[in-house]
């Protein structure tokens, strides 16, 4: 237990040691410019590629949740055995978990079969984006920590889904995925027709069908912002208790030790609630949407 | 459709903006779409699903459905062997119950036997001794009626001969004879067998 606790802490003073480090660097600079949260979540391009491809900081992310989301399941999967061990036992239940609540739980059999492999895929690179997000990697280029004459990118936490464009894009991949579903189900018409939910009858069906054709749309913003915005603000909480503050109010010595052993704990504590619900939570929400979206394209009634 | 979303985001980071005022400027990029990251996101998510789909999931299906298979199995052969356990206990059971049903049915057959062969038993021996015991009056009887005979002479000898003594006299042997026959005659000789003859 004690070195689970040691464990989980560590990447957390890391985090706090961030904003100070960056102080630090920026103080020792001679530059003065005020310390701004957001370029935390500031893309730099990192290498230089033809057309839009430059890779960054989210890019990066990107490839390691990826690569972990792959490696993971390939290990497992490579090692499948009728009488598992403890990662199989959970990546099995992550597995089940997906196949019958998210996926089976809200489309038919035939659907469900269909999309799964999309849900389940959703679901583990959202999650493995969302947890590798808080774990602390050297890759604030915009500070950069002189050690022994190497100038390194200071340690930070950061999230590809704390971007807007890859939960936005994930989200069109969704829509996009589950009007051609419906399209395909009930014909352009019978589809749209479908919108407007059993019942409603007469002259009521023109301005229903109008907020639901409205709401139809939200939903790209309201399934990606919800995913982007969660996360975003995690980091941002995360990142001001964790010593953000005090680098911005500027108290002197004493106000600032305070505020640091006010913040400190409270920095922990949204540390562990996102690594422990948010992420996984976040992940959830965004797949099972994403059935009940598919679910209910293809449904008799809406 | 792409620049209805685009329209949508630019409002949503214009409102997000609002508050920022005088920050609007370097904030915004947090809200931006970047065209770049967007592609190399379905880049990497397509590449994930692609692997998933194709080398991860089948076994772990597979696998998943084979211990299901094997679980199913092991319960349905459970089933089956408890059913077989409990029509053979059953069995056991009616046969025990039959068992104990003839024993008992042996056990009143015997005692019924038992019980016929003592009263025969009794009712031979009943006979037996009433014949024994007819037998015996029969003896009795006989040889009472012997001996009253033999008296008898004797008494007519033993007269013949006193009344030859006292009258010195001796009679004709008929005379004799039929004068002690004409007295014996008037004699009871009943009290000597007792009355058990009567």
């Amino acid at each position: 237990m004690t070195r689970r606790l040691a464990v989980l802490a560590t990447p957390l003073l890391l985090t706090l040691l961030t904003p100070a480090l960056a102080l630090g660097a920026e103080e020792g600079s001679g530059a003065g410019d005020a310390f701004k949260p957001q370029n935390e979540f500031k893309l730099e391009p990192w290498v230089n590629l033809p057309g839009p491809f430059d890779i960054n900081r989210a890019v990066f992310y990107l490839f390691i949740a990826t690569v972990l989301t792959i490696g993971a399941f390939m290990y497992v999967a490579k090692r499948m055995q009728a009488r598992p061990n403890r990662v199989q036992t959970v990546v099995e239940l992550a597995y089940t978990l997906m196949r019958d609540n998210i996926a089976g739980g809200n489309m038919d059999r035939r659907m469900a079969a269909k999309w799964f492999p999309f849900i389940a895929a959703l679901f583990l690179f959202i999650w493995f984006s969302n947890m590798i997000g808080y774990i602390p990697l050297p890759t604030n280029t915009e500070h950069k920590v002189d050690i022994a004459g190497l100038e390194i990118p200071s340690f930070a936490i950061y999230a590809a889904t704390a971007n807007l464009s890859v939960p936005l894009v994930l989200t069109l991949m969704v829509w996009i995925a589950y009007h051609v579903e419906g399209f395909r189900a009930k014909g352009v018409v019978g589809f749209y027709k479908g919108l407007v939910p059993a019942g409603v009858e007469g002259p009521a069906k023109g301005p229903i069908f109008l907020i639901e054709l409205i709401s139809d749309f939200v939903r790209i913003v309201s399934l990606s912002v919800r995913l982007f915005a969660n996360i975003l603000a995690g980091h941002l909480l995360i990142l001001f208790m964790g010593g953000g503050l005090v680098v911005l109010l500027n108290l002197g010595f004493a106000g600032s030790l305070v505020l640091g052993l006010v913040t400190f704990p409270i920095a922990a504590g949204f540390f562990l609630f996102e690594i422990g619900l948010v992420a996984t939570l976040q992940a959830f929400i965004f797949s099972t949407l994403t059935a009940i979206y598919l679910g209910g394209a293809v449904a008799e009634d809406h | 459709m792409f620049s209805t979303i685009t329209g949508l985001v630019l409002a949503f980071q214009e409102a997000g903006g609002g508050e920022g005022g005088g920050e609007e400027e370097s904030s915004t990029f947090l809200v931006t779409p970047d065209v770049g990251l967007m592609l190399w996101t379905i880049l990497a998510f397509t590449a994930a699903l692609f692997v998933l789909r194709k080398y991860a999931f089948p076994p772990i299906v597979e696998a998943l459905d084979k211990r299901q298979r094997a679980i199913e199995e092991s319960i349905d052969t459970a089933a089956s062997t408890k059913a077989e356990a409990d029509e053979l206990l059953a069995e056991y059971r009616e046969r025990l119950k039959e068992a104990r049903v003839q024993a008992e049915e042996i056990v009143s057959r015997a005692r019924t036997a038992g019980q016929a062969t003592e009263k025969e038993a009794a009712a031979a021996g009943q006979a037996k001794r009433e014949e024994l015991l007819e037998q015996a009056r029969k003896d009795i009887q006989a040889e009472t009626a012997r001996a009253i005979g033999e008296i008898r002479s004797e008494v007519a000898n033993l007269t013949v001969a006193a009344t030859e003594k006292v009258t010195r006299k001796t009679l004709t042997a008929e005379d004799q004879k039929r004068l002690v026959e004409e007295a014996l005659s008037e004699l009871d000789f009943t009290a000597l067998s007792g009355g058990r003859n009567n």
